[in-house]
């Protein structure tokens, strides 16, 4: 057997999973060695695939996502003539985890699509009316894909992350639109970037007994965890509580989470302007 | 209408009224509306789960939510995973193993506050089907005007127009600690805490109005 083998499932407590996780916390430890309020080391990588106009690979731990943006002409929806939109959508495919089959997405892909949409309107950070070119003519659509290819825990924060890092890299091309004709000339070598505000982070929490809370769980503590919590900070504003069932919470953790969360927020937008100042 | 009660707790909610037993067909049911938004919920369980869902150490939840118009689409997903994920944390879900509990939520009308609404008629279909509960959920829905920085508590729909944030907080009725929530908007760390504690306070008259309701309904038994 090869030495370097992250872990034999003997020992990953597939056994007695509860009572592993349990002996460790117990001791004041997680089971790959943080402490309790340690996150896991973090990368990201912009501009990486050159056929989108932009993209990005976001890793936190082992959990990757990679997320690509494509913009579209097309004729803005009739209710809002001159706004833009964005089409973020996640996919789980079956090389990510075990959990997941081939098919028609999962509810957890289809809920994870709607929380990266709603954490992007609710964050306000792309203003829609600045990807209108010509007013109940044309607009830009960002189909958003990300992908996820290693899915170890706390995968919304990758995706949060990975999708601004990309937005924030994201350049489109002039259009010239004559509302008489409806001719469109694009040129493709006069890129302008697009103006953000904030960058929204979302970090992810995992309860357990005790109201032990922690952050940036792994698969295997979020898949043991009594509740989980996400929380999405824009500098010094909230723009998202998430928490979906799992025993109850006191208003004393939920604080804490606050604060712990904000540490993180600034963690990662300063990850990912080094990551793009150094491209 | 028979069976209907009507809470007017000096203007924090909305009135709710409920009417249990609603169908007949299903374990427990509930018609619930909070203000004009109504909805009706009956629970079918433990019957048989199917192969794929069953569980050996507990009861598997399924929550089926219909909209008012059209096909499900993802954002009924979402809210049936919160109810979902919500009265699994309720149940006591290791009493029936192998089994599953079917909760359906039909949707009657929208005036805001739409996943309060479903949670309280989803917990209050619970107790009337008799299933043994940790605690009960209330759901209590308010938003931040954008203009006046006002903390309004169960806003219609014609309110939520004018709101810059919106969260819906659901509240277990042994600590009042928090099972869920979800935000709307962009709000300050002080407003989400203020509208935390207001949001509590006000779960304490939903709790009553259950209790209300369970009480007329256990004298006729």
């Amino acid at each position: 057997m090869r030495r370097n083998l992250p872990r034999s499932k003997y020992q990953k407590g597939i056994i007695h999973p509860i009572k592993y996780l349990r002996d460790y916390l117990e001791r004041d430890i997680r089971p790959d060695g943080r402490q309790f309020l340690r996150v896991r080391p973090m990368s990201v990588n912009v501009r990486s695939i050159t056929q989108a106009d932009s993209s990005s690979i976001f890793k936190i731990g082992n959990t990757t996502v990679v997320c690509g943006i494509k913009a579209e002409l097309a004729e803005p929806k009739v209710e809002t003539p001159d706004c833009g939109y964005i089409i973020p959508n996640v996919e789980l495919p079956p090389l990510c985890s075990p959990k997941f089959r081939p098919g028609p997405p999962s509810d957890q892909a289809q809920i994870s699509s709607k929380i990266v949409e709603t954490v992007f309107l609710n964050s306000g950070v792309l203003d829609p009316r600045n990807l209108c070119i010509s007013k109940n003519k044309l607009v830009w659509v960002l189909y958003c894909d990300l992908i996820c290819i290693d899915y170890d825990g706390s995968v919304m924060d990758a995706c949060v992350g990975a999708l601004m890092a990309a937005l924030k890299t994201l350049t489109l091309p002039e259009v010239e639109h004559n509302p008489d004709t409806g001719a469109i000339i694009v040129h493709p070598s006069k890129r302008l970037s697009v103006p953000l505000k904030g960058a929204p982070v979302c970090t992810t929490f995992a309860l357990f007994e005790d109201q032990l809370l922690i952050p940036d769980p792994t698969e295997e503590e979020e898949s043991l965890a009594l509740a989980r919590l996400s929380l999405v900070i824009d500098g010094e504003e909230l723009c998202g509580v998430y928490k979906a069932g799992g025993i109850p919470i006191s208003q004393e953790v939920l604080m804490k989470s606050l604060s712990q969360s904000k540490k993180r927020a600034e963690l990662v937008r300063k990850l990912i302007d080094t990551a793009i100042s150094s491209t | 209408m028979e069976g209907t009660e009507i809470v007017e707790d000096e203007g924090i909610l909305r009135p709710m009224k409920c009417e249990l037993n609603h169908l007949t067909m299903p374990d427990g049911s509930a018609m619930f509306m909070q203000g004009d938004t109504a909805v009706v919920a009956g629970i079918y369980g433990p019957v048989e789960a199917r192969v794929q869902k069953m569980m050996y150490d507990k009861a598997s939840i399924e929550v089926v939510y219909t909209p008012i118009k059209g096909p499900p689409c993802v954002d009924d997903r979402m809210r049936e995973q919160i109810i979902k994920e919500t009265c699994e944390a309720a149940l006591i879900a290791t009493l029936h193993p192998g089994t599953a509990i079917c909760i359906n939520v039909q949707e009657l009308q929208d005036s805001g506050g739409l996943l309060a609404c479903t949670v309280n008629a989803a917990c209050l279909a619970l107790i009337n089907s008799g299933l043994s509960m940790k605690f009960m959920i209330g759901a209590v829905n308010c938003m931040i005007e954008k203009d006046s920085q006002k903390l309004i508590l169960d806003p219609d729909t014609t309110q939520i127009q004018e709101a810059k944030a919106t969260f819906t907080f659901i509240f277990d009725s042994s600590k009042k600690d928090l099972v869920s929530c979800q935000t709307t908007g962009r709000f300050t760390e002080k407003e989400f805490l203020y509208s935390f504690d207001k949001c509590k306070e006000a779960s304490q008259c939903v709790f009553q109005f259950f209790r209300s309701i369970v009480t007329k309904y256990a004298t006729r038994i």
